[in-house]
């Protein structure tokens, strides 16, 4: 082969790349120009209707009791609704990145529902992701929302999310192999090394590392949190905390690698070692909500609320509870669940149980916080 | 040949390279017009020519980025001599086993990556008789464990790309003539010298080629670091996995994709280069060039 | 010689197929331990062979009893058909035009085919991403075919290039000098000549779609593949029916590869065609058609 030959070739294949390229830029130009920064558009209300139809709900896994005689199988019965109830919120952030960019143009995925953690609706509400709900639609529900639960701080007489769960952050423990840990101090004992893990979860794992410091979260500075997820790489790095971890700490649990693990007080359900137990930190927990929202384009939000009036149904949220094991926001639900689950602190705690709790916030410098505490998780 | 004939190679062409064309590299420069904005996804990404996400993400991330490389490295490696062996033997020694020895390659293919990992999980997991077993030879020591460790990544990641690796090195195997080795023979070479100047010579387009799929898919992997890995075993495809769907800083995700990409075709060819085979790139032209 | 010589002669000559035997075992571990997982209450992730107790059928009589997963699966099902169809056809038409004829473009095109498989797949689901979001694409079922086709493609152009490279094209001017016109020969020769090649490049795009879990994931909307439920479940807990549907599939191919193997076996032992040997080459014609 001459060279002649080859350098003419080589010239055509660049040029070919070019050319290319050129039609790439080409079809790009016919998109659009944003990306993120929120639909900016005004804030709709839900609008009702019957409920018929079809209805698509996201939760996370593990909320709902399953199969022939669950939850879902007796609102379709009673309703006529067909239900598609997709598991698929594992994280919130995970999540929100898989929606938003249907959520950007006014789209739901199909969906009608999805269960998101207070913070996290606030972040979609702000948005301008999510429907405002009018109360007159869901008697039922505003008749029986535990008094508690009316008026939190992130939506403040609720105008866009119902509470679904409620419940704790704390400190799951292997009493056999680590019977002393009491606190989340105790979690950084270097003889614990390689046999912990914490959550992924910035406003799970953060807050309490700052409560046992003696930090106030809710009052907290970006200095606070700083100090607190410093400490927590410190000991990501030198190999104190094993991994970090989304819902799936119970596996570790379950297999012997871990002793303790930062987790949920409801995941009783699904931690089968038997000598684990969920352990309040003497200095307080973490209190948290799932709530459920409405989408913008979501379509059928008459079928919507009539889920959520139904779940809202104190004998429905009895047997909701008896199988999650989460603290249900609805009144009355105590007096329909067997005796042993009344007397569950976990399930239905008394004010004093929680009294050192605090809420999930957020920092006030959210996007450095943030990047910071991701550094540290993705290693 | 007619102006007819001449055009039939491109319509054959034509849905293949659309295709491409239109999903493959359209979005690539979409990513790359992603990399240079700025901002974040409350206030929104803006074009702003932003250069400096690539150096940030490089310095950001290179604590990752080596690690990969050695991770993907030692996989290839590791995935090189256990799998020559094997594809020698199914391409010489297998008879009429031959194609279910390959199929039973590639079984495990048939069952979801994701359980796979799971189920080594399971096998290397503290309590289990494999940890047991390596602690009473002491090769741990009494409270080791295999998983969160960089050995189980690795282990991983080698297992899930060994197929990658016996396919190209049994296809090129398998054309070997078995005349040539004859002949060295007959010209009195042992038999480890007529493997180390004919056999594996011969066989180098077949190794180039393993070694490339092997690598280049392990680099970017990040199933294996999260699922066998613990706090200090991030690679760059967890870091980019992170960015995108958690953090949602598209920009600086862009820049590190666009970097590892720019990496990994540095690696190529150089290897290319000093291993001298256009087996990976184009047969009909090297074959052109013997004829 | 004394028999412990002789062992050991017996040792150094079957080295090979034993360690072959060792490798092949360690490629099917896994796959022994889901299935070992299927038939049992085993506490979650903990590896025990007590299977007298907690040994159940339970989860293989209730393996379709779980929507999401049936449908899951189903849904990975179709999409991996329709993908191996596309890619397939467009694949074979793209490798066919690369070895058989010369055009402007040629190192191009190939460039363009090898340059994906190159990519890691964290890379090309967020590049795909990207775009899809610029055009407001609602991600779902025909956002993951596009993918899978996409990412196939360069796989079915190397397997039956291949294939292509080593075809003896005495046959197809046998068949030009018999009077076919080049599409009857393509139809009558070329094509069942090639179809091994071509069936090797579905298999292989068929288990690339049904495998491919980070692409997916990038892409995939409200669509749950099976990769994506069992990723979905693993964080939570696998329930033990994937388990039991993980062994069911592995077990299905495998008996269908043997069947499609044996069936291979009896047609070539019918027609009396050796699969080592090549047709004999035809000798050429003595006088040579003038054009």
């Amino acid at each position: 082969m001459e060279r002649g030959g080859r350098s003419t070739k080589g010239v055509m294949a660049v040029a070919c790349a070019v050319a290319a390229l050129v039609l790439a830029m080409g079809i790009a130009a016919c998109g659009d120009d944003t990306v993120g920064g929120g639909s900016g558009g005004e804030v709709t209300v839900a609008k009702g209707g019957p409920a018929k139809g079809h209805l698509t709900i996201s939760n996370w896994p593990g909320y709902i009791d399953p199969g022939p005689k669950g939850t879902v199988a007796e609102f379709e019965k009673d309703s006529g609704v067909s239900v598609d109830y997709i598991e698929d919120v594992n994280d919130n952030n995970t999540f929100f990145g898989k929606m938003q960019p249907q959520l950007e143009q006014g789209e739901s995925g199909g969906r009608s529902i999805f269960v998101l953690t207070d913070w996290m609706a606030k972040q979609m509400y702000d948005l301008g992701y999510l429907q405002e709900i009018d109360r007159a639609d869901l008697p039922t529900v505003f008749e029986n929302l535990v008094p508690s639960l009316e008026n939190p701080s992130f939506d403040p007489g609720r105008k866009f999310s119902i509470p679904w769960q409620s419940g704790m952050t704390g400190v799951w423990v292997d009493t056999a192999k680590a019977p002393d840990i009491k606190s989340v101090n105790d979690v950084f004992d270097p003889k614990y090394k390689g046999k912990v893990t914490f959550l992924e979860e910035m406003r799970d794992s953060v807050p309490l590392v700052m409560k046992a410091e003696g930090v106030d979260p809710e009052e907290a500075t970006n200095e606070d949190w700083m100090k607190a997820i410093d400490k927590v790489g410190a000991a990501a790095d030198s190999g104190q905390i094993r991994a970090f971890t989304g819902n799936n700490y119970n596996e570790e649990l379950n297999a012997g690698n871990i002793v303790a693990a930062i987790g949920w007080s409801g995941d009783a359900s699904i931690v089968s070692n038997p000598n684990a137990e969920w352990r309040m930190p003497t200095e307080g927990c973490v209190l948290w909500s799932d709530n459920m929202v409405i989408p913008v384009g979501a379509p059928n939000v008459g079928a919507a609320f009539g889920w959520m009036e139904f779940v809202y149904e104190p004998e429905v949220a009895a047997d909701l509870t008896e199988y999650i094991t989460y603290v249900s926001p609805v009144d009355g639900v105590k007096d329909l669940v067997k005796p042993a689950l009344a007397k569950d602190q976990l399930v239905f705690p008394s004010p004093e149980f929680q009294e050192n709790c605090s809420t999930q916030d957020s920092p006030p410098d959210v996007e450095t916080v943030s990047g910071a505490w991701a550094d540290v998780v993705a290693g | 040949m007619s102006p007819k004939q001449r055009l039939v190679p491109y319509w054959l062409l034509g849905p293949g390279l659309l295709w491409l064309l239109l999903f493959f590299v359209v979005p690539m420069y979409f990513m790359g017009e992603l990399a240079l904005r700025s901002g974040t996804l409350t206030s929104g990404f803006t074009f702003t020519w932003e250069w400096s996400n690539f150096p940030d993400s490089l310095s950001g991330h290179t604590e990752q980025i080596v690690r990969s490389f050695f991770y993907a490295g030692t996989a290839t490696v590791l995935a090189l001599a256990i799998g020559y062996p094997l594809a020698y033997a199914i391409a010489f020694r297998a008879g009429r086993f031959k194609l279910l020895l390959l199929f039973a390659v590639i079984a495990p293919f048939f069952t979801t990556y994701l359980i796979r990992t799971i189920a080594w999980k399971t096998i290397l997991s503290d309590d289990s008789p494999v940890v047991s077993v390596l602690q009473t030879l002491a090769l741990l020591p009494d409270d080791g464990r295999i998983l969160a460790t960089p050995a189980a990544v690795i282990a991983g990641l080698t297992y899930n790309f060994l197929p990658f690796m016996i396919l190209p090195l049994y296809a090129n195997l398998e054309r070997l003539d078995m005349r040539l080795i004859e002949a060295a023979k007959d010209l009195y070479s042992s038999s480890r010298l007529a493997f180390l100047k004919v056999t594996l010579p011969l066989t180098m387009p077949g190794i180039v080629a393993g070694v490339l799929l092997t690598f280049i898919p392990a680099f970017g992997d990040y199933i294996n670091a999260q699922l066998l890995g613990g706090t200090g075993q991030a690679m760059v495809g967890n870091v980019i996995q992170s960015l995108y769907l958690n953090q949602r800083d598209y920009p600086e995700a862009a820049a590190l994709s666009f970097l590892m990409m720019a990496l990994i075709l540095a690696v190529v060819t150089v290897y290319i280069r000093f291993a001298g085979t256009g087996a990976f790139m184009g047969d009909e032209d090297e074959l052109e060039r013997r004829a | 010689m004394t028999v412990a010589a002789n062992a050991w002669g017996w040792l150094r000559r079957n080295a090979l197929p034993i360690y072959a035997g060792f490798a092949v075992a360690y490629m099917l571990i896994p796959i022994a331990v889901i299935a070992i997982f299927s038939f049992g209450d085993t506490p979650q992730g903990k590896l025990t062979f007590t299977l007298g107790e907690g040994f159940t059928l339970d989860y293989w009589r209730t393996v379709f009893d779980i929507p999401e997963l049936n449908e899951a699966l189903l849904t990975s099902l179709r999409l991996a058909a329709l993908s191996t169809l596309i890619s397939t056809v467009i694949g074979t038409l793209m490798a066919i035009a690369l070895v058989r004829h010369r055009f402007f473009g040629r190192r191009a095109a190939n460039l363009l085919i090898v340059i994906p498989m190159a990519t890691p797949e964290v890379v090309i689901g967020a590049s795909l991403l990207s775009m899809f979001i610029y055009y407001s694409f609602t991600l779902g079922f025909s956002t993951l075919l596009i993918a899978h086709v996409m990412f196939s493609i360069s796989f079915v152009v190397v397997v039956v290039r291949s294939r292509l490279i080593g075809f003896d094209r005495n046959l197809e001017e046998a068949a030009a000098d018999l009077g076919a016109t080049p599409l009857t020969t393509f139809r009558t020769v070329t094509l069942p000549l090639l179809m091994p090649g071509v069936i090797a490049a579905a298999l292989l795009a068929f288990a690339l779609s049904i495998d491919d879990f980070v692409i997916s994931n990038f892409n995939s909307g409200t669509t749950v593949t099976f990769p994506l439920y069992v990723y979905g479940v693993s964080l939570r807990g696998i329930p033990v029916q994937v388990n039991a549907l993980a062994t069911l599939l592995f077990v299905v191919t495998v008996l269908a590869v043997v069947l499609v193997l044996w069936q291979q076996r009896r047609a070539e032992r019918m027609a009396a065609v050796r699969p080592e040997r090549e047709a004999p080459p035809i000798p050429a014609p003595p006088a040579q058609a003038t054009t």
